[in-house]
């Protein structure tokens, strides 16, 4: 859906559900995660269906994440850093942390 | 700065929220005329979304910058000389990367960054928080593949990313005229254009043309030309679209010149025009107005900007501190938007004791970047959004409802804003209704069917947006003395929900 205008030099590596990924450093989460291709950011709590973002400019929070170990966090509002642990969301949230790794 | 025993003490002497055009020609304005500016804003760097990532573009800090650059043209690079004032300014406290959760009428802002908030305080806050792309329901429009046309620049100027595939665009105004332009300059060729305007909207739009507004006319003049030169497949009038597909989008269909039709497509970008952004202004409790030509509501201001309370009379101020400014009080686009940022700088000033006044150069300079606005506003009406969506398809995209449960629970009476929202959690998602609200206050008018001005927005109620736990826990800024009265007596019962917002100016 989308490809990079130039390749990546002095990047940042990321971790999206904990394979490495690369991220040119100033961009957001959710502009490396389109360009790595992935099918959604998110399956919805409420039917399970895929969604990716639509604005991009902090609006429509289709595009939430759970970076960093918190959840619902807006993707295209969020800058990349080296390390950063970036896990999609998998319909809702249990209330208790799933026990197996 | 002042405090007295019953006053908390200020943090600045203005706060502005949003550092696009605007906010940040409101600032300078500020700034240089020695006031302490406080200025937050969502992104790492200032220019709004019209200048998103200049900075770093005009720098070749991004690999892809020099093609972004051209792609986008001299109106992109137009930014620059305000970002480097605004840089340069020693007043200016800035706060990038920061969002905005409250704002009460009494100059109380509320902020989080990261994982810090807290409470800031100034006699003056301007609220410079831009736009929004119109919300257009339509079947498939929460596939993944659907984007909008913003979202789609944004990636150009920030995620250094060009769209690949089968693309269609399809909606209406200059923002979508432009955005294909800039694609094809990047070598990417859209399947088709598909505008819900047509010609005889063109021809209406020709008697609003007035000398001073004919340069973005000529602008998109050409870039219709150039469209047409690459061999873009345009077409006009058109209705019914809705994105297929399983998982993501794998199709588009749509109607035009009586006939219906049916595209493979990657990526379906859609526009319906701009409104302004009315989540703080609903969320501090302003008045806002319904402005039928634009389908939207709107802050209720004056000429200068200053806002209007709407609240209880116990919790209504004894002085309104917010002012509000650019696209977030009218659309205008960038020109206008520096240029009412000035103004309502003076007409802050003016209320502090300071600067040389609002001149007439200010107010010309006002009407002269809005001069354009009827012949847009003609040209371009919105389409996408033109007519309700039918009974399957999703209203609100967080808790995925329809059209048709919306329209059951309004006929079994749930036929107020509050009501609707509390019954079926339209508005509750993590959106706080941002999409959905127009569509649901739209739904009920239909269901009463009348044609005058549309119920109130749902009631906003702080935080605006998603405050975390451990955030919340940490606040710093809070002061005993600017404690809220609490009250039960603003809950939906003892609202008057029947009474409609006063029809624009």
């Amino acid at each position: 859906m989308f490809s990079s205008l130039s390749p990546i030099t002095h990047g940042v590596t990321l971790y999206l559900d904990g394979q490495p990924l690369a991220a040119n450093r100033g961009e957001s989460v959710a502009a490396c995660l389109l360009r790595a291709g992935v099918a959604y950011n998110r399956l919805t709590p409420v039917s399970g269906t895929p969604r990716l973002p639509y604005c991009m400019i902090g609006h429509c929070f289709d595009c939430l994440v759970e970076i960093d170990g918190v959840g619902n966090q807006q993707a295209c509002l969020t800058i990349v850093h080296d390390g950063m642990q970036v896990r999609r969301q998998n319909g809702a949230a249990s209330a208790v942390e799933d026990p197996t790794p | 700065m002042t405090h007295s025993p019953t006053t908390p003490p200020m943090n600045a002497d203005v706060i502005i929220v949003g550092c696009g055009p605007s906010g940040m020609a409101a600032a300078v304005e500020l700034a240089t005329a020695g006031c302490s500016v406080l200025v937050m804003d969502m992104q790492p760097a200032p220019g709004g979304q019209i200048f998103r990532n200049l900075e770093a573009n005009t720098r070749g800090r991004n690999p892809g910058s020099k093609s972004v650059l051209a792609a986008l043209g001299p109106s992109y690079r137009a930014g620059v000389a305000l970002i480097e004032r605004f840089r340069a300014c020693k007043g200016i406290d800035y706060r990038s990367q920061t969002t905005v959760w409250e704002v009460r009428p009494d100059g109380t802002v509320g902020w989080l960054r990261g994982m810090e908030a807290g409470y800031v305080r100034a006699p003056c806050v301007l609220l410079a928080h831009g736009a929004m792309e119109r919300p257009a329901p339509f079947p498939g429009w929460t596939l993944p593949g659907v984007m909008t046309a913003g979202a789609v620049q944004t990636l150009l100027k920030a995620g250094n990313l060009k769209p690949s595939g089968n693309i269609v665009l399809a909606g209406t105004g200059p923002l979508l005229l432009l955005l294909a332009t800039q694609l094809c300059h990047l070598g990417v060729k859209p399947a088709l254009i598909g505008r819900t305007d047509n010609f005889s909207h063109s021809l209406k739009a020709m008697r609003h043309l007035r000398g001073g507004g004919l340069s973005p006319v000529i602008k998109g003049v050409g870039w219709l030309a150039r469209l047409k030169a690459k061999g873009v497949r345009t077409v006009s009038g058109l209705t019914h679209l809705a994105a297929e597909g399983a998982r993501k989008v794998e199709a588009v269909s749509f109607a035009a010149g009586g006939r219906r039709e049916r595209l493979p497509c990657d990526l379906l970008i859609v526009h319906d025009g701009i409104v302004p952004a009315i989540d703080i202004p609903n969320g501090a409790g302003l008045a806002l107005q319904w402005d039928q030509t634009n389908a939207s509501w709107r802050p209720h201001t004056t000429t200068d900007g200053l806002a209007t309370p709407a609240l209880p009379p116990e919790l209504e101020p004894d002085h309104c501190a917010i002012r509000i400014t650019g696209d977030a009080r009218r659309i205008g686009g960038a020109d206008a938007a520096m240029a009412h940022g000035r103004l309502a700088a003076q007409a802050i000033l003016a209320e502090q004791g300071k600067g040389s006044g609002i001149t007439p150069q200010h107010r010309k300079a006002v009407r002269k970047a809005l001069s354009v606005r009827p012949f847009l506003d003609t040209a371009f009406p919105p389409g996408l959004s033109a007519s309700l969506p039918d009974d399957a398809t999703i209203v609100c995209r967080c808790e995925e409802l329809s059209a048709g449960t919306l329209r059951a629970k309004i006929h079994a009476g749930f036929n107020n804003m509050d009501a609707l929202r509390g019954e079926t959690r339209c508005g509750m998602g993590p959106c706080q209704g941002r999409n959905c609200m127009v569509s649901a206050a739209r739904l009920i008018m239909e269901a009463h069917n009348t044609s005058g001005p549309v119920p109130p927005t749902f009631r906003g109620r702080p935080p605006i947006r998603p405050l975390p736990l451990g955030a919340l826990a940490s606040l710093t800024g809070l002061d005993p003395r600017a404690t809220e009265l609490l009250t039960l007596e603003d809950k939906p019962e003892h609202d008057q929900e029947d009474k409609a917002h006063d029809p624009a100016e």
